[in-house]
């Protein structure tokens, strides 16, 4: 230590010890900040980069093509694309390797009989060939593939002729289609008649026998479109057993199933917007409602079964167009469907492109093939090739994780396949296979906002009157217990609040709902009362009760008006809100049918009005604290300069500590906001999970954070699914960023307006 | 809390009891919580005219002014005995508003302490609370206020401006025309230059001076400079008591007590 002798005092020098020390600890706090800030933007990069592959584009990869015979009628492809099989006009199937060589070569034992169509099924491995005796075989490709010993993949096939079934006898068939339903198929046959082109359906009865033979009976053939003079162009077969056919005019027919006949049922010309425009190409996408036409224009749209009203009242599933998408590169001359998701293969002279028909959006755009015979996506998604009439195999590799992402199948509203139009849905899962989830996060933002709003409408009141009134008007040894009373509130654990609210509160509301509703008109109603009461009363009176005290004469009339909501309500209830029972056609006084019939919105026990009740409670301690402080923080100079000049003690907090203390109050809301839209407990227990998009107090919500809460634990890592609850919770971080920062700009200018010397 | 009687007799031998500017103190003693602050405070002060409150710190002469419109009820178990008049009226009495008491007998703190208004809604202020919206009373208060404070030639041009942009000594002004506007009768005043530089204060000196002609103020002050000049009646304070109150040339000339006689001359406070 460094001492001087000065005049005997000695002078301590400073120990370099506390030099080192405060050294250390200013480069460890420099660490602690830099830390955070480095894992607040580590948060943030994790979270883009899961987001943004939601965004991309299909990226492709051409591949070296692979050469198969010329004049191929169909194509069938393994799932891995190694081992394409040519289905050739005269039923012979040719295997082919990807370099040319031919793997193998089968035709269907037929003897005496002729094949004169084929039609290839590719998702089902099925090619069905027409005879010219009329009859309809169905020819099962048999892709198979193993891994030998060392690893490496062998793809084989092993066709075999699964059925012959006579159709309309004696006719050579010009075209085959079936679709396969639940209790077998329906199989569609083209011929010539001497009237001109006839279409024949029959159904097949599939029985499943002891032993696993399948025992197919079919049933007598009938007519499609009697009358109809000649069908031309291209046929389809839908689900729920529509044959479509475009007509030679550009018109498309419908004709259903009615009990063995096949009347027609609707009639309608795709692309209305342009007359000249007739349909080039059409297909099915897959689920087999949705048909994609091509115009020899370049038009593209979508027509879908759905529902739609008839003029007399009645529902009757017909196509309508959902989706007109964006022009094709010129005249549209190719489809092929994904057998996976709803993307397909749009050729046309002046593009090849990968779309998809749920969002309408282009996945990725090429130049055009030289022609296009036939095309595949393939099972995995990753492999797209298309057939040039020349024999050559063009293929290309698919790298497209999310083909249904992009911003329109998040924020747009879609129109899914079935529905009656546009729409904001939140459907992540489902029992089958072909559904397809419906990611809007439209629904969730929504419910995150009206959870939201209703906690606030119950908080806000609440917590900045009590905040007054703790702070100006309470006297200071109750305001000592309260203060940290409120403080202990907010450290409720939310789980805690959450289960209250789903186990006990929610069904106490939904038996005395007309109760709770009375009180909360009760309440401050009685308050207000007893105010103008209170001050025509004689001073000498009001002297009796010391001030600060006041709240001593109105809690038991608060009590009384609670105790008098929860008598009065069931003859209110009985007077107002009764409808009839339509089961015993009584009266009966019941709130919630009455909602239901009065407004036609629905009613959940889980319901807003329960979480906006215990989000409340949630945010009412945090916003309360906050707001007090700043309230409680206003110069009592100024408190004073009021009162002397003669201002009631409500004049003073209204005009001079109300607006001075406004930052802090503005972000004692904020912060309380902030809280309630990243609530997550009290919403996943309290509120049902609907994701539904209506204002409606008495049906529950799905909020952002609940939902991710819900379904993040379900969702396989690195599917849509997944990084659309990242998405969502983007969302969230950008609601809350946002209204932080404009908050805390305004606050700032608050501040600068209301600051105190 | 002690209740005086309602009406106390008015003292015909002294001339301006009775008058609504005039204040009365007597056998006034007030307590917080145990503490005692003042001991029986017997004052009269007359009207139109600057009474000067001095004496060392903590000798109650800011408690005393600052019960003269009850101020010092804000503050948590407070309690009083004896009485002030105000016009011959007690201040106590249970059918007087406290509010209607202090806006007739307005205050000037220490600090100023302007809202965080415009320098307009300021003066206006006690009108505003007043209930009174006419556009026309209020900008003919303001400028008649703020010319009676000697400020109106500083500021008429930014009467929108913020008060807080103005200087120590105009806000301190400011004050003065705030509390002067809605007419008081009496103004108190808790050491109003004790922030301010010289220049600033002599301007609040010589507004004193012109304002005792429409009201009667009271002064506490702790610079017997201050005092001297501007008063026409001093009272000293001393421990709660008061020691003497007379003419202000009385008492600094020729003081009766030996105790102020010491103080005057600084050897001790």
């Amino acid at each position: 230590m460094d001492t001087k002798e000065t005049s005997g005092i000695r002078r301590h020098e400073v120990n370099p010890r506390t030099l080192a020390i405060d050294r250390w600890m200013a480069r460890l706090i420099n660490v602690g900040g830099v830390g955070v800030i480095a894992a607040v933007l580590g948060m943030l990069v994790f979270l883009v980069a899961q987001v943004v592959p939601l965004f991309r584009g299909a990226e492709l990869e051409e591949l070296p093509s692979a050469q198969l015979p010329a004049g191929v009628a169909a194509l069938v492809v393994d799932e891995y694309g190694e081992l394409p099989c040519a289905v050739m006009p005269d039923g012979e199937l040719r295997f082919h390797r990807l370099d040319g060589s031919l793997a193998k070569s089968w035709r269907p034992d037929l003897p005496g009989r002729s094949v004169t169509a084929v039609r290839a099924y590719p998702r089902d491995g099925i090619v069905l060939m027409g005879l010219d005796d009329g009859s309809v075989a169905e020819v099962k490709v048999g892709h198979r593939s193993r891994f030998e010993a060392a690893g490496a993949r062998v793809v084989e096939a092993d066709p075999a002729l699964a059925s012959v079934l006579p159709i309309v006898p004696g006719a050579a068939l010009e075209s085959v289609h079936h679709v396969r339903g639940p209790a077998g198929r329906v199989v569609l046959v083209r011929h010539a008649s001497p009237a001109g082109a006839r279409l024949v359906a029959v159904k097949v009865a599939e029985r499943r026998a002891l032993g696993g033979k399948v025992r197919s009976t079919p049933s007598a053939p009938a007519a499609v479109g009697a009358g109809l003079a000649g069908v031309v162009g291209e046929v389809l077969m839908a689900n729920g057993e529509r044959i479509l056919a475009v007509l030679a005019d550009g018109q498309a027919v419908v004709f259903a199933d009615a009990d063995g006949s096949y009347p027609e049922v609707q009639r309608f010309r795709p692309f209305p917007d342009s007359p000249g425009a007739r349909p080039t190409s059409l297909g099915l996408v897959l689920g087999d409602v949705t048909v994609v036409l091509g115009s020899d224009q370049g038009h593209e749209e979508a027509w879908s079964l759905y529902p739609q009203r008839q003029a007399d009242g009645s529902e009757v599933r017909a196509f309508g167009r959902i989706h007109v998408n964006e022009a094709l590169g010129g005249r549209a001359d190719g489809f092929a469907p994904s057998p996976v998701n709803k993307c397909y293969v749009a050729s046309s002279r002046g593009s090849l492109e990968i779309r998809h028909m749920t969002t309408g959006t282009v996945r990725w755009s090429g130049p055009p093939v030289e022609s296009f015979l036939a095309g595949f996506l393939s099972k995995n998604h990753d492999q797209m090739g298309v057939l040039e009439s020349s024999g050559r195999l063009r293929r290309w590799k698919v790298d497209d994780h999310h083909p249904d992402g992009g911003w329109r199948a998040f924020f747009a509203p879609i129109w899914y396949e079935g529905g009656t139009g546009p729409e904001h849905a939140w459907q992540s899962s489902s029992g089958n296979d072909e559904f397809e989830p419906k990611l809007s996060l439209i629904p969730l933002i929504y419910g995150t906002l009206k959870g939201t709003l209703y906690a606030m409408v119950f908080a806000l009141p609440v917590a900045l009157l009590a905040a007054v009134y703790v702070s100006q008007f309470l006297r200071p040894e109750l305001k000592r217990v309260i203060k940290p009373t409120m403080e202990i509130m907010a450290s409720l654990p939310s789980v805690v609040l959450g289960f209250l609210a789903g186990l006990w509160l929610a069904p106490l509301v939904d038996g005395h709902l007309v109760a709770l509703l009375l009180a909360v008109l009760a309440l401050p109603t009685t308050a207000l009362v007893f105010g103008t009461a209170w001050s025509r009363l004689p001073l000498a009176a009001r002297r009796r009760i010391p001030p600060g005290w006041e709240f001593a004469a109105l809690v038991p009339l608060l009590a009384v008006s609670v105790g008098a909501a929860w008598l009065a309500a069931p003859s209110v209830e009985a007077a107002l809100f009764s409808v009839r029972d339509p089961g015993t056609g009584q009266m009966v006084a019941d709130f919630r049918e009455w909602w239901r019939l009065a407004t036609g919105m629905s009613y959940d026990a889980r319901n807003s009005v329960v979480v906006g009740f215990v989000m409340g409670f949630a945010v009412i301690p945090v916003i309360f604290t906050i707001a007090e402080d700043a309230l409680s923080n206003v110069p009592p100079a100024l408190t004073s300069g009021s009162l002397a000049l003669g201002a009631s003690r409500w004049q003073t907090v209204w005009r001079v500590v109300v607006p001075t203390a406004m930052a802090g109050i503005f972000s004692a809301v904020m912060i309380g906001f902030g809280r309630a839209v990243g609530e997550t407990m009290i919403v996943v227990m309290a509120t049902g999970n609907t994701p539904v998009m209506e204002l409606n107090p008495f049906s529950g919500m799905r909020t952002l954070s609940a939902n991710i809460a819900v379904e993040l634990p379900e969702a396989p890592v690195g599917h849509t699914h997944y990084r659309a609850l990242f998405l969502g919770a983007c969302c969230l971080f950008l609601m809350t960023f946002v209204l932080n920062t404009a908050a805390e700009v305004l606050r700032q200018r608050l501040r600068e307006r209301y600051k105190v010397v | 809390m002690t209740t005086s009687p309602t009406r106390i007799q008015v003292n015909p031998s002294v001339p301006g009891d009775g008058r609504p500017d005039y204040i009365r103190i007597q056998d006034y003693g007030f307590w917080y919580g145990a503490k005692k602050a003042l001991d029986a405070i017997t004052l009269d002060i007359p009207e139109r005219q600057v009474t000067a409150f001095i004496g060392p710190s903590g000798c109650g002469k800011s408690t005393l002014l600052r019960n003269l419109n009850r101020m010092n009820d804000l503050i948590d178990a407070v309690r009083h005995e004896g009485d002030i008049t105000v016009g011959g009226r007690s201040i106590y009495d249970p059918t007087v508003e406290v509010i209607s008491l202090r806006r007739r007998v307005g205050m000037v703190f220490q600090k100023s302490n302007p809202f965080p208004k415009s320098i307009y809604e300021n003066v206006v202020y006690s009108l505003r609370v007043a209930g009174v919206s006419d556009r026309d009373i209020l900008d003919e208060t303001c400028e008649s206020s703020l010319r009676r404070a000697a400020l109106w030639d500083e500021v008429k041009d930014r009467l929108q401006d913020s008060a807080l942009g103005l200087s120590g000594g105009q806000m301190q002004r400011l004050c003065i025309a705030r509390a002067i506007a809605n007419q008081p009768e009496i103004l108190l005043m808790d050491e109003p230059c004790s922030a301010l530089d010289p220049i600033a204060t002599g301007k609040i000196e010589e507004l004193i001076h012109h304002l005792k002609a429409q009201f009667t103020i009271v002064i506490v002050t702790h610079s017997m400079q201050q005092a001297a000049r501007v008063s026409d009646r001093t009272a000293f304070f001393y421990l709660g008591k008061l020691v003497e109150a007379d003419r202000t040339e009385k008492i600094f000339m020729n003081p009766a007590q030996s105790q102020t006689e010491a103080y005057i001359s600084g050897r001790f406070g």
